[in-house]
């Protein structure tokens, strides 16, 4: 079929005439070599007359892509309508593909910019409670004496800072650091200097120092008042440095780094576990130096006589891995998502390009008869097809820059660096190539399709075009492809639904929504200690009986240390328990009169004391407390996770009252008691700074914006996927019945219902539908594992999502199919037959 | 044959070529030997043309769809491409022959003005 290209056999065509010449020679008498000797040099050189004829043909496919890229214009020009849509399907598609891959280009493929980035490792125990990387602090300080396959580590943890400065006390997000973190980032001073080993140092971050001390040198050196306690500011970073935290580490504390603290001292409780990068020794591998760390380990928990404090689960990963942390799948399932949307969307066009093949069977067999060659003419629908899709790629990146705005807004704190996210030269590149990728795609359809048909009959065939019973038949399995990714998606974005619905379930009693909590910082200077307590006590006072609160309370962090596992310990005044709704399971709750006395939450009974009655029994944390209670276990500060392990002491009890938080019931709007309860503080002690001011049910949906920000994602996905499944399957089944008119009208004729009719346009769309329906619950099914990581207390193969989704699927299908049938049997018989 | 002296010899004009091999193919098809020895002998070996020369020109009028390659077998009974005049090429031929009629007529007039007339 294809013509021989002109150049073929060149080489034998040349070699033919000069053995041609040759042999005149010879006939005329000369010798063989002379002969051949003269045939060459009347021949010239036979190298440049190669060249220069190939050069003829060089250009040739540039002129005719040009050709082609003309007549794909002329096309569309005339065909504005089809354009469009085939350029909206088309954008929609390489849009979500262009903004996703935009977030990864950013989150996971540009590289960490730390020295010896690839010998960055992470090191954790892996929590399941929690689902936190954590490592036991003490164990962090052994590691890095006694392991070798380690260069540097170092050791960071969040830590609440409240500076005097000249502006005021401010309340600032703090970092703790030990160890070579110095180092291992690539910190440089901007000026003064980073601090060692020593204790009671901080570094400012650029940003603070200017806004905090107005950016006066003078301030480096000086000594601060920290926490309560003289620190020196030893120096200042500079503005372009930024430390990436591992994805849920940011996502539980949003706020931006204000200053770096050296670490703490053991009474300004130290946390029990600490967070663990390191640079690897140059030729150690990761699991070389896990293994390290697992034997040394072991020595260290044979050591203090067999307590493990949950280290056994040890795992050392490449850093950049560890930074994208869960968002990495996330993201990977995302990506993926997208393609299947870019797939249904491409299947779509097909299907309209192969409906517009019909139509323009008898263009394309004239071209191909005037001798534009066939493989010219599916060339040319090629080019045709990039063209709409490279229309529709453009178009898409507005979309995309747009939904990226979208998202950056919506939830910059969802995934880490998401911020940063912008439309590079490879975000580019890659629209470029998704978007030819998807034109060849959908534009082979019909090539295929016209190459099948044969020239001589389109052209003799007279007025009517027909796709023939083929061309409809790939059709329908094409819609059914379509409805198979669909269903993926679907599932997924059902699971995830159902899972966010699972996290947001709260207990009954405890309503997120009526609860305001709020955060106050003492500006405590030393030797105030007393004042600050009686302080404490008067709000106390004041909130249980401040108006329109059912209960209010306060509530202060501390860290408990002494058990084998980590657990938190909150000293609470009684008003704050019932402000959260707890109930009490067993014993009695905390009075004004315990010094000794705490509280359990179920999870920390359940792991101190396994099936023991708790109450009575005495605990060392290391101060022995008596246990008078257990209250039920309430998710209050994050909300896809169990509750932790947890400990309540009274108010009283608690080493330091640096700030505490304050929790309220509220019976009015929660908009209307803020400002009685900020008034409230400031009546007790103006010098007091108020801050993270919100409802509970705000904080703990902050703890879930990672996960909202991956249902958005998906849902909204799969809901584009379902429009464009419902789009092709009724186009095709209205595509169907408009090409049988005629026959539909002879069947009406011979006694055929409209019922009758109606049911068999319906029942020729399904079965293929249903095949694509099964399919894509299989593949759905099939994949479950991938994205069980990302949900919530439900099963990747969840029946009831997975009944749920086929049931609307196939309802929607049904509905779908229902027009064009409604449409076959109002299919007047005598217009019908008359028609043509 | 004769071979006429190098002194003799005119290097064709830019584009005549074309010209020649569309005239030669007027009589039939040719393999490409076969047309470099007939513009060599129709013109009795006046025009010097480097054979290799031909097949660029060959594949100019191919492209622009003037001549069109077929597998054929020689006089020798061997396998050989043959070129042969189209139907456009046809009409192109007779287009550039008035031209070059036009432009010779009109180039010789200029060189040997009426007066002249006669005179070598």
């Amino acid at each position: 079929m294809n013509r021989p290209h002109p150049l073929d056999g060149f080489e034998d065509d040349i070699r033919d005439h000069i053995e041609r010449e040759t042999q005149e020679n010879i006939d005329r008498g000369m010798a063989p070599d002379a002969a051949r000797l003269a045939a060459l040099r009347k021949f010239g050189d036979v190298a440049h007359v190669m060249e220069q004829t190939r050069d003829v043909w060089r250009w040739l496919w540039l002129e005719q892509l040009l050709q082609d890229l003309r007549y794909g214009l002329r096309f569309l020009r005339r065909n504005p309508r089809f354009a469009v849509v085939v350029a909206l399907t088309m954008a929609l598609g390489i849009g979500v593909n262009t903004a996703i891959f935009s977030v990864v280009n950013t989150v996971l493929l540009k590289p960490v910019t730390y020295p010896d980035a690839e010998r960055l490792v992470w090191i954790g125990a892996y929590d399941a409670k929690i689902r936190r990387d954590f490592v036991w602090t003490d164990d962090f300080f052994d590691w890095r004496k006694q392991a070798h396959s380690f260069a540097r580590m170092g050791a960071f943890g969040y830590q609440q800072a409240v500076i005097a400065t000249p502006r005021g006390a401010s309340q600032s997000t703090g970092v703790y650091v030990a160890g070579d973190f110095w180092r291992i980032t690539g910190a440089q001073p901007g000026a003064g200097r980073l601090f060692g080993e020593e204790q009671d140092c901080v570094v400012l971050t650029w940003d603070f120092f200017q806004r905090a001390f107005a950016g006066d040198a003078a301030a480096i050196g000086q000594t601060a008042m920290m926490n309560g306690r003289p620190v020196r500011i030893t120096g200042v970073l500079p503005k372009t440095f930024r430390f990436q935290f591992p994805m849920w580490w940011a996502a539980a504390h949003p706020d931006p780094v204000e200053v770096y603290l050296s670490v703490p001292r053991p009474g300004e409780g130290v946390a029990q576990s600490t967070q663990v990068v390191a640079t690897l020794k140059p030729g150690v591998t990761a699991a070389q130096a896990g293994a390290e760390l697992y034997s040394l380990e072991a020595h260290l928990i044979q050591a203090r006589g067999g307590r493990d404090y949950g280290m056994t689960a040890l795992h050392v990963d490449p850093l950049a891995e560890q930074l994208g942390g869960s968002s990495r799948r996330a993201l990977l399932v995302l990506l993926a998502a997208g393609a299947f949307v870019l797939l249904i969307a491409t299947v779509n066009v097909a299907n309209l390009q192969l409906a517009r093949a019909t139509l323009r069977q008898k263009e394309v067999a004239i071209r191909a008869a005037v001798g534009a060659g066939r493989s010219r003419v599916l060339r040319q629908l090629l080019v045709e097809s990039a063209l709409q899709a490279v229309t529709g790629g453009a178009a898409g990146l507005l979309l995309a820059r747009w939904a990226i705005f979208v998202l950056v807004r919506i939830s910059p704190n969802a995934i880490p660096r998401l911020s940063e996210t912008a439309i590079d030269a490879r975000v580019l590149a890659f629209t470029l190539a998704v978007s030819l990728l998807a034109g060849v795609l959908f534009g082979a359809a019909p090539a295929m399709a016209l190459r099948r048909c044969n020239l001589h009959d389109s052209l003799k065939s007279g007025m009517r075009n027909s796709a023939g019973l083929g061309g409809l038949r790939l059709r329908r399995a094409l819609v059914g492809v379509e409805l198979a990714l669909a269903i993926v998606l679907l599932t997924g974005a059902g699971l995830m639904l159902k899972s966010y619905a699972r996290m947001t379930a709260y207990p009954p009693g405890f309503e997120p929504e009526k609860i305001i909590v709020m955060k106050v910082r003492f500006v405590q200077r030393e030797g105030e200690e007393p004042a600050q307590r009686a302080t404490v006590r008067e709000l106390v006072r004041r909130l249980e009986r401040a108006p329109g609160t059912r209960a209010a309370g306060v509530s202060c962090w501390i860290f408990g240390r002494g058990l084998d596992f980590p657990f938190h310990v909150n000293a609470v005044s009684p008003g704050y328990l019932q402000a959260l709704g707890m109930k009490l399971e067993k014993g009695r709750w905390l009075t004004e009169a315990d010094t000794h006395g705490a509280l359990l939450n179920e999870s920390m009974a359940r792991q101190t004391f396994g099936e023991v009655d708790p109450i009575g029994r005495q605990l060392s944390i290391p101060r022995p407390v008596t246990i008078v209670g257990v209250v039920a276990s309430v998710k209050y500060s994050k909300l896809d996770a169990e509750a932790p392990p947890e400990l309540f002491l009274g108010i009283g009890q608690a080493p330091d009252l640096y700030g505490v938080e304050i929790a309220a019931r509220v019976t009015a709007r929660p908009a209307a008691a803020i400002p009685l309860l900020r008034q409230l503080v400031a009546d007790v002690d103006t010098s007091q700074r108020v801050y993270d001011v919100e409802t509970l049910e705000q904080a703990l949906a902050q703890s879930i914006a990672p996960r909202r920000f991956n249902l958005f994602l998906l849902g909204g996905f799969a809901a584009a996927a379902f429009l464009l499944a419902v789009v092709g399957i009724y186009g095709v089944t209205a595509y169907s019945v408009a090409e049988r008119t005629r026959e539909i009208g002879m069947r009406m004729a011979m006694g055929a219902r409209r019922g009758q009719v109606a049911a068999m346009v319906v029942r020729e769309a399904l079965p293929v539908a249903m095949a694509g329906i099964g399919a894509g619950l299989a593949a759905a099914w099939g994949l479950a594992r991938v994205v069980e990581s990302l949900l919530y207390e439900v099963k990747g193969s969840d029946l009831q999502t997975f009944v749920l989704v086929a049931l609307v699927l196939t309802f929607t299908t049904v509905a779908a199919c229902l027009g064009p049938a409604v449409k076959a049997a109002s299919v007047d018989p005598t217009v019908a037959l008359r028609y043509e | 044959m004769s071979t006429k002296g190098e002194e003799d010899r005119v290097e064709l004009l830019q584009g005549t070529l074309d010209l020649l091999i569309l005239r030669t193919l007027l009589f039939g098809p040719e393999h490409g030997h076969a047309i470099a020895k007939a513009i060599e002998r129709n013109s009795d070996d006046v025009l010097q043309v480097e054979q290799g020369s031909l097949y660029p020109a060959l594949h100019r009028l191919i492209k622009r769809g003037w001549v069109a390659v077929q597998e054929g077998v020689s006089e020798n009974n061997r396998k050989a491409k043959f070129y042969r005049l189209t139907a456009r090429g046809r009409k192109q031929l007779r287009v550039e022959t008035t031209k070059w009629d036009k432009l010779a007529g009109a180039i010789g007039r200029i060189l040997r003005p009426a007066g002249e007339e006669g005179v070598p």
